[in-house]
């Protein structure tokens, strides 16, 4: 009986994995494309890659686009600026990783200027801006006054505050923010909290917020 | 059965001079887009190399009903690729090169001597990916869909680049006939 | 054939670029010489069955044998209860691959929804915005506490709930711009063996 059972189950499994090979073999998310826009979108894909950017973001751009019911029209443009954006990006921050580029071009998709980002080259040892650009997205998105947010963060970052630090501003200004506090004075109060700091040799720590249930995988 | 099956088969079966008969079937061919390719001899050498052994320690897994040229030229270009990608921080002795080869006699049969030189110097001014699919294309004469086979990547991103290829070569007459 | 593909140029370049090569003779012989120290290739019968064989199928015929073999894992799966005659504890039939094994550089992460809704799902670029592939549970029954947790590899993932098939931001996580489709997404980043 448990032998008959097992070769059911063995069998069974088999034509799982023969219907899952089916099913993922007919989603190819980019062929809901009408043929021109993607020809566009593939040839634009191609571009980056040939460029040496990271084409992949690309693609999920366009996914995106598809899944949330975009038209193709709009997905178009969304990766064409997008490309645009990470070239531009690649511009100002030539020895930026993919991550340090997408957070980039997502400022310059906030109408943020390219020059804004010069303080962010050239990082220096055992740094990145990541997190840093990642506020600074994230700040701007809130509704705090663009050169506001972009000064205050830049100011940490040439003082050579920490991810820590960064984490911080976050929260404080988030947490204002929820409480009802315009987006501004939110940013201009969590600043004073911080005195300013002379560039040193503190190394940056990654330290999660307490709370956060995750664990690393061993 | 196509001549080149009928040489897989009699391979298989213990017979390693059959495989000098595909080796002198295709190597020409071979020869010239590795040249091509990688614009210089020794690497189109080393990439030939591989390229045979490699299919023979596979010829186990070629299917009849798969086009042996096709099947041979994807671990081709699969070479040319990693020899590309290996060299890339070398110093580009090409010019050097093919003074030497100039000068070896026996290599002077086929060559139209200075031509030769200029066609090579435009195809590595182009950019690897558009270069590959220039050749593909216009030397090798592919189709579309079987370069598609072959490369893994999909024909409207082929056809985009070859366009660009051609591109670069026109526009690189329009800067020389202006000089 | 494009303009540029007809012009007069690039068809000479093509033209010379097609005139054979010359070859070492040596390098040639070279070949067979190190093709001659090599083990005999043999016929592989095993290999003939193992080898992945494409299917082209229309979408349409995708789908029909897909729900088809779905079918009969379903029935098979009823025949095993019914012959045993009582509810088995086994894993429903998975029609996706699972996972196996994480990368080194993987951690996990649980992402939280707090609000009232009938169906929470997490999407990112993590799982190719797609609203079906990472459903969120309950922490609770009766609770608006949503949960997931899954492996992410090392570095910035930008993601979004999808809330009632409305999609929304994790406002208690940096957002990132709007990018073109009218809703800023959130961001994570997964250090290793930490995330922010």
């Amino acid at each position: 009986m448990t032998r008959y059972r097992s070769l059911i189950r063995g069998a069974a499994g088999l034509v799982a994995c023969l219907a899952s090979q089916a099913v993922a073999q007919a989603s190819d998310p980019l062929s809901k494309l009408d043929p021109n826009s993607r020809f566009a979108v593939e040839a634009m894909i191609d571009s980056a890659r040939v460029a040496g950017l990271p084409s992949r973001m690309l693609w999920l751009r366009a996914v995106e686009g598809i899944n949330k019911g975009a038209d193709s029209r709009r997905i178009v443009a969304a990766v064409r600026e997008r490309f645009v954006h990470l070239k531009d990006a690649r511009a100002v921050l030539s020895q930026a990783t993919d991550d340090e580029l997408a957070a980039a071009a997502d400022l310059l998709e906030a109408k943020v200027k390219p020059e804004a980002l010069i303080p962010f080259r050239n990082p220096g040892r055992g740094r990145s801006p990541l997190l840093a650009l990642t506020i600074l997205g994230d700040l701007v998105t809130r509704g705090v006054p663009r050169d506001d947010a972009l000064s205050a963060i830049s100011k940490f970052w040439m003082g050579g505050a920490g991810d820590a630090e960064f984490m911080g501003l976050f929260r404080g200004v988030e947490s204002d923010i929820l409480q009802g506090l315009n987006p501004g004075a939110a940013l201009q109060n969590r600043v004073r909290e911080f005195p300013g700091r002379a560039p040193s040799s503190i190394k940056p720590t990654t330290t999660p917020p307490a709370g956060e249930p995750e664990t690393p995988n061993s | 059965m196509s001549d080149d099956a009928a040489d897989v088969q009699r391979v298989l079966a213990g017979d390693v001079d059959a495989y000098a008969a595909l080796v002198d079937r295709y190597y020409d061919r071979c020869a010239r887009f590795a040249v091509r390719m990688l614009g210089n001899r020794d690497d189109a050498e080393d990439a030939l190399q591989a390229t045979f052994l490699r299919a023979y320690r596979a010829l186990n897994r070629y299917q009849e009903r798969d086009r042996f040229s096709a099947w041979l030229y994807r671990i081709l270009v699969n070479q040319c690729r990693s020899i590309a990608a290996r060299r890339a921080h070398r110093e580009r002795v090409f010019v050097r090169e093919e003074a030497v080869l100039l000068n070896a006699p026996d290599r002077r049969q086929h060559w139209s001597g200075e031509d030769e030189e200029l066609v090579q110097r435009v195809l590595n001014e182009l950019d690897p990916l558009l270069r590959e699919a220039f050749l593909l294309k216009y030397i090798e004469e592919m189709s579309y869909e079987e370069m598609s086979a072959l490369t893994g990547v999909g024909v409207s991103a082929l056809k985009m680049r070859v366009k660009r290829a051609c591109d670069r070569l026109r526009d690189r007459w329009e800067r020389i006939k202006d000089d | 054939m494009t303009d540029a593909e007809d012009h007069p140029y690039v068809e000479w370049i093509a033209r010379e670029a097609r005139r054979p090569v010359a070859t070492d003779p040596a390098a040639r012989a070279r070949v067979m010489e190190f093709v001659r120290r090599e083990p005999a290739p043999r016929f592989s019968v095993w290999h003939r069955l193992v080898q992945p064989r494409a299917l082209s199928l229309s979408p349409l015929a995708s789908v029909a044998l897909a729900a088809g073999l779905v079918g009969i894992g379903i029935f098979t799966g009823l025949f095993v209860l019914r012959r045993d005659g009582q509810t088995l504890a086994e894993q429903p039939l998975a029609v996706a691959p699972t996972v196996s094994g994480l990368p080194a550089s993987d951690t996990v992460v649980t992402f939280i929804f707090a609000g009232k809704a009938s169906q929470v799902s997490l999407v990112g670029d993590f799982n190719g915005w797609d609203a079906k592939a990472t459903p969120m549970t309950k922490v609770v029954p009766q609770g608006t506490y949503w949960s997931v947790t899954l492996p992410l590899s090392a570095g910035r993932h930008v993601y979004a709930f999808v809330v009632d098939s409305q999609w929304v931001a994790d406002q208690h996580a940096p957002l990132a711009p709007d990018d073109g489709f009218g809703r800023p997404n959130s961001v994570r980043l997964v250090g290793r063996g930490s995330s922010l």
